[in-house]
């Protein structure tokens, strides 16, 4: 059959065979569904004098509308006809290899590949990278589904970065593009771009040499200098009073206002506050006194008998002395009355 | 101040316009993720045939849009389990129209009556064609 392929939407190319398969003289006649009428190709592809196939220009290619393809083989006055085919030319797109390919450092273990595509429409695009490093022995293709509205195709692939003693790795990477569902139906992947290399290639003793160098630098130039500058600080702080001051402030100490008191005045406040020596004397007393002892007498009343069970009083007899043992004084001059 | 005015508005504006451009191709992709949807959920036999407008040319696209407006309406969902996408997707795709200069020489009717699977493939590369 005849293969048809659209360069990048620039061209088309249809091809019925190779110079080692055809032997007759072929010619081409094309024509669109219901538009056009039948046309020969006006630009035959030879190979060694043999047409094998036939060139489109832009403008002869319509895209979304039937194409047919009849190719005559005219041999010894023979025609053969090899079969009409039908195609849909939007699913025989072939964009052209991206190019622009550009390695950025992102991060510590992160790189970001971007490229753009000389396809007229971006977001009609799909594309699959595949990289390995120098000690890989395959090939890692990635292929998302990377979608963009407009503007450049651009993709990213996140990359282990090597390791800081691995200094002969580097790495290799390549795209390529393919139409998506979105603007066709077609299987058909670009070529592989130009590579594009990150990482160091050389493996000779000066590189290894440059990197021990680094190495010194790093472990012991910095760590010295470092801690002369730590040093250099140090001094200037205890030796300048200034600076000593701001970071080692001095706590007030009250006990020099109290020397006096404790050590001068030997704790004696008044002394010390200033209190008149007259005024002090006349708290002190100048009498003497006696104590006095106070004890409490015993009383009469405390020894009559007491009536039990009897509720008059005992009789007192006018004339007679209230109790026998009485003994008064006046007890004759009562008599004499 | 008003020349500051008049240019902050017409920078807006063209910014506007700038933004706008990717979100016709966002809707169209949308729209073809959702025709993707339906070709696996509606239902393909003992239904009624629909005019599929097939490749149009470029002042038939309009025309071949509305025709597709109307057919998308008649779809059915293959079982009670999908009905709810279905519906769905055709809530999303009943609103696809496209404008483009030029008359029409055919109509809708004139176009052949095709399964709701071969509808639908249509359908997908006009919006192919025109994303």
């Amino acid at each position: 059959g005849v293969e048809c392929v659209l360069f990048n939407e620039e061209y088309m190319t249809c091809v019925w065979g190779s110079r080692e398969t055809l032997t007759a003289n072929y010619s081409l006649y094309y024509w669109y569904e219901n538009r056009s009428p039948v046309v020969e190709c006006k630009q035959y592809l030879q190979d060694r004098g043999v047409s094998i196939g036939c060139h489109f220009n832009q403008s002869e290619i319509i895209q979304f509308q039937p194409f047919h393809v009849l190719v005559n083989a005219s041999l010894g006055g023979r025609t053969l006809e090899i079969p009409s085919e039908r195609m849909e030319l939007q699913d025989l797109v072939k964009p052209e290899a991206p190019v622009n390919l550009t390695i950025r450092n992102m991060s510590s273990n992160q790189l970001q590949l971007t490229w753009s595509s000389p396809y007229p429409r971006a977001h009609c695009l799909q594309h699959a990278v595949r990289y390995k490093s120098n000690k890989d022995t395959s090939w890692t293709v990635r292929a998302p589904w990377i979608r963009h509205p407009y503007g450049c195709a651009r993709g990213r692939a996140v990359h282990q970065h090597p390791r800081h003693g691995d200094y002969e790795k580097y790495y290799t990477f390549y795209v390529r593009s393919k139409i998506n569902s979105y603007c066709g139906s077609t299987q058909l992947w670009s070529e592989w771009s130009v590579p594009v290399v990150w990482g160091s290639n050389s493996t000779s003793k000066g590189m290894v040499e440059e990197q021990l160098h680094w190495f010194w630098i790093h472990m012991v130039l910095i760590p010295v200098a470092s801690c002369l500058l730590l040093l250099v600080l140090v001094v200037l702080l205890v030796r300048m009073e200034r600076v000593w001051v701001i970071l080692m402030p001095r706590i007030p100490n009250p006990s020099k206002n109290f020397d006096e008191l404790f050590i001068t005045h030997n704790g004696n406040f008044q002394e010390w506050a200033g209190v008149p020596k007259d005024f002090m004397e006349s708290f002190k007393p100048n009498y003497s006194e006696n104590i006095c002892y106070v004890s409490e007498l015993p009383t009469k009343e405390s020894y009559e008998p007491r009536w039990e069970g009897s509720n008059h009083p005992p009789s007192v007899m006018p004339g007679s002395p209230a109790a026998p043992q009485e003994h008064s004084p006046y007890k004759n001059s009562y008599v004499g009355a | 101040m008003e020349r500051m005015i008049i240019f902050c508005m017409i920078f807006f504006c063209s910014s506007m316009a700038l933004t706008a451009a990717p979100h016709k191709i966002t809707k169209y992709k949308q729209l073809l993720k959702t025709i993707n949807l339906l070709e696996i959920t509606v239902k393909d036999k003992d239904v009624e045939l629909l005019h599929t407008p097939e490749n149009p040319v470029d002042e038939c696209l309009s025309t071949a849009a509305t025709c597709f407006q109307k057919g998308i309406l008649k779809l059915q969902p293959e079982n009670s389990q999908v009905n709810s996408t279905v519906t769905q997707a055709i809530k999303v795709l009943r609103r696809f129209t496209l404008s483009h200069p030029g008359k029409c020489e055919s109509s809708c009717e004139s176009y052949e009556k095709k399964n709701p699977k071969e509808f639908l493939k249509s359908f997908a590369k006009l919006i192919q064609k025109v994303i």
